[in-house]
């Protein structure tokens, strides 16, 4: 049992490691922070199965580490817009479905 | 096995904390920085160091990411993201280098300080998580100095608004679509998110948890609320707000000084009151905690910018 879950955890990593090639590579910034987020799910699954292999008290980590990441997500949708405090959706109600949020350009400083 | 695992992690913390000083460009190195919190996190959870674990989590994944990537879209909002790289990056990598080698060289010849046994003194302490016990009660005057530290770094913030700028509310001027999927977000996170970091500080004193991870979970439920609009900007020179803010440290001397009027010494914990002390202080803490910290990343007051 206990090597299942190590090669479990094992394979987790991996497909974090893959996310992160994502980040690397964008191209845009939406890829990169879409990547980040699959890392966070990812990371609450490793966590999960630490807590399986160590201590269920871990349990508490994986919640959190699940309920604030989503954090910087809401961060990220936020710069999106002009002012740096609005909402795409808003925008793009706004602007009749034609508003192209600064999320699908291509990341200009790589 | 759990060698390869650990081999593993090591290679991917150390693969993204090159990535994210070594690659171009700010954006992606923000995104590799919130992955390396996350990272590190599994890292302090593999080394049976959970309270930290949960810290790192909530703090470098959850609240350092939302600050740099405001950052970041400030900056890229004013143009000044594409500045020249800074300077030759060989004499930071050395002088940093030189800092790894002094800590290994630290570790292996410095010998193993003789520590008391926490685990002996642990009954008398009101607490049944050593770290609890070591922050609140053992170490209580470190606890008290930081508290007061992140009070200080607030006003440092709060001092980088303009003086015409200073009633008006702290931050953007965050706004949403009433019923969209951001308003929706922020009436449903924070609910579970009050419930989870309530339990934190509550739990904190026998478990994992306590009154920092428990106010920085309170905080990013707060900064949700105020990014979708569900909660207005507050203004610094709210009364209300300024209590918050001074009542973990405040709770905190009062009850040292008390401990001294008692016949103790300051900031001393008698083993019959301890138990009830710590709760009180870990909840004034969290107050003060999660305010202080949702209000640094909130940034200082500024006037609503001109429409554009």
């Amino acid at each position: 049992m206990t090597l299942w879950l190590h090669l479990l955890a094992l394979g987790l990593l991996a497909t974090l490691a893959g996310a992160l090639w994502r980040v690397w590579r964008g191209p845009s910034q939406a890829d990169r922070m879409m990547a980040a987020q699959l890392v966070g799910t990812g990371g609450v699954g490793v966590l999960i199965v630490l807590a399986a292999l160590q201590d269920w008290a871990l349990l508490v980590v994986a919640l959190a580490l699940a309920l604030l990441s989503a954090l910087a997500a809401v961060g990220f949708v936020k710069t999106q817009t002009p002012d740096g405090a609005g909402d795409p959706e808003e925008q793009s109600a706004r602007d009749g479905g034609r508003y192209a949020p600064a999320a699908s350009q291509k990341d200009a400083a790589t | 096995m759990s060698l390869a695992l650990d081999l593993a992690l090591c290679a991917l913390i150390l693969g993204v904390s090159l990535a994210a000083v070594a690659g171009a460009g700010v954006f992606r190195a923000v995104i590799f920085f919130i992955t390396y919190g996350l990272f590190v996190a599994i890292g302090w959870a593999r080394l049976g160091a959970y309270d930290v674990a949960l810290a790192e989590a909530a703090i470098g994944a959850g609240l350092t990411g939302v600050l740099l990537l405001t950052a970041q879209g400030r900056l890229r909002r004013v143009q000044a993201d594409r500045t020249e790289r800074p300077g030759a990056p060989l004499p930071a990598a050395l002088a940093g280098g030189a800092v790894t080698l002094a800590l290994a060289w630290a570790w292996f010849v410095l010998p193993v300080p003789e520590a008391p046994d926490v685990a002996q003194a642990l009954p008398q302490s009101g607490a049944g998580n050593p770290v609890t016990a070591v922050l609140l009660n053992f170490r209580a005057w470190d606890t008290l100095l930081e508290s007061i530290v992140l009070l200080a770094a607030l006003l440092g913030v709060w001092m980088l608004a303009r003086d015409a700028d200073w009633d008006a509310p702290l931050g953007p001027r965050y706004h949403a679509r009433p019923s969209g999927v951001l308003a929706y977000f922020g009436r449903v996170l924070p609910p579970i998110g009050l419930i989870f970091g309530v339990y934190l500080v509550w739990a904190g004193t026998e478990t994992v948890g306590g009154a920092f991870q428990g106010g920085t979970v309170l905080a990013g439920v707060v900064l949700v609320a105020m990014m979708a609009q569900v909660l207005p900007p507050p203004r610094a020179s709210k009364r209300l707000l300024r209590a918050a803010l001074v009542l973990g440290p405040g709770v905190f001397l009062l009850s040292g000084l008390a401990a001294a009027a008692l016949g103790g010494s300051f900031l001393s914990l008698s083993a019959a009151l301890a138990k009830p002390a710590i709760l009180i202080i870990e909840a004034a803490l969290t107050v003060s905690i999660a305010v202080t910290l949702a209000l640094l990343v909130i940034g200082p007051a500024e006037a609503p910018e001109p429409a554009p």
